[in-house]
């Protein structure tokens, strides 16, 4: 029990060794669209994967992806370089995610992330183990995509995407104190939400 | 005795503190003081002892939603993007 969690790594081993982002930033800004092109492919991904739980459709997560990258583009002659590039380019997305929410018209969401990630009620037949997994998995997403998009965030990014504090602080421009409590709370509530579905885990 | 008799109110206190710095000693971002007296009132509090269990199972299953296969159709992320911003130009 007694024994903690390791660090989250953060999954950045795709571009260890070729030209850094900063390389990249440094020719965007100078105009070359091919270098702007190569960060898009770099974090096209993990921003779509920050965003998808943020909004309610897969569409949805890809046009706010786009809408990220093209704003991005357009001022990326005011990036500075105080912070990284995906820490940049995540607070663009997440800023725009949150504005798609608040612009949406009722709290009834037409398709939601539950809807379509939640496998059906009755578990297929299999080994016990991957129908616990799979009901555990589809409780999780049914109680993140019900979380306070402030308390939404912290967890998406923190615990899933395995930012570390310090980067997900930034991208959402909370102070470190603030973004753990917000995590904390986040936390408290999933872990509610899925108490049924968690495994007995042997002390650890 | 249980702690809990002899001495409420800092069991109290002491439940409190672990309840509230439950996240930060799973993330292993507390110091050692910090540390000590959450292990120590978890050894005493069975509420709080199931409360790192399940906080701590509940990290490790979100991480796995992370690290997951992605949706069909991911991989083509990148090239959406990359279309529109070519279009728009
Ligand atoms: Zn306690």
């Amino acid at each position: 029990m007694t024994s903690t969690l390791a660090p989250p790594r953060v999954r950045q081993d795709a571009y260890v060794g070729v030209i850094e982002d900063q390389e990249l930033v440094a020719g965007a800004q100078a105009g070359d669209e091919a270098a702007f092109e190569e960060l898009v492919r770099r974090h096209a991904d993990r921003l779509h994967a920050v965003v998808r739980r943020l909004v309610d459709t897969r569409h949805e997560a890809e046009d706010v992806t786009q809408e990220a990258f093209l704003r991005a583009w357009r001022a990326i002659g005011r990036f500075k370089g105080d912070a990284t590039f995906s820490t940049w380019l995540y607070r663009i997305g997440v800023n725009e995610a949150h504005r798609r929410r608040e612009r949406r018209p009722g709290p009834q969401r037409e398709t939601s992330l539950e809807e379509q990630l939640v496998e059906p009620r009755e578990p297929r037949p299999g080994p016990a183990l991957v129908a616990q997994q799979r009901a555990l998995h589809a409780a999780l997403e049914r109680a993140i995509a019900e979380l306070r998009p402030d308390l939404r965030t912290p967890l998406v990014l923190r615990d899933i995407q395995g930012l570390t504090t310090a980067q997900a602080a930034a991208v959402m421009e909370l102070g470190e104190a603030a973004f753990k409590s917000r995590l904390h709370r986040a936390r408290l509530t999933v872990r509610a939400a899925v108490a049924g579905y968690l495994p007995e885990a042997p002390d650890v | 005795m249980h702690p809990m008799l002899r001495h409420p109110l800092r069991f109290g206190r002491e439940h409190r503190f672990t309840f509230e710095h439950a996240s930060q000693y799973l993330d292993d971002d507390l110091d050692e003081a910090g540390r000590e007296r959450v292990e120590h009132h978890a050894r005493l509090c069975p509420k709080c002892h199931e409360l790192l269990a399940a906080l701590h199972r509940t990290i490790s299953a979100l991480r796995e939603l992370g690290t997951g296969p992605g949706e069909p159709g991911d991989s083509d992320v990148a090239d959406g993007v990359i279309a529109r911003l070519r279009a728009g130009r």
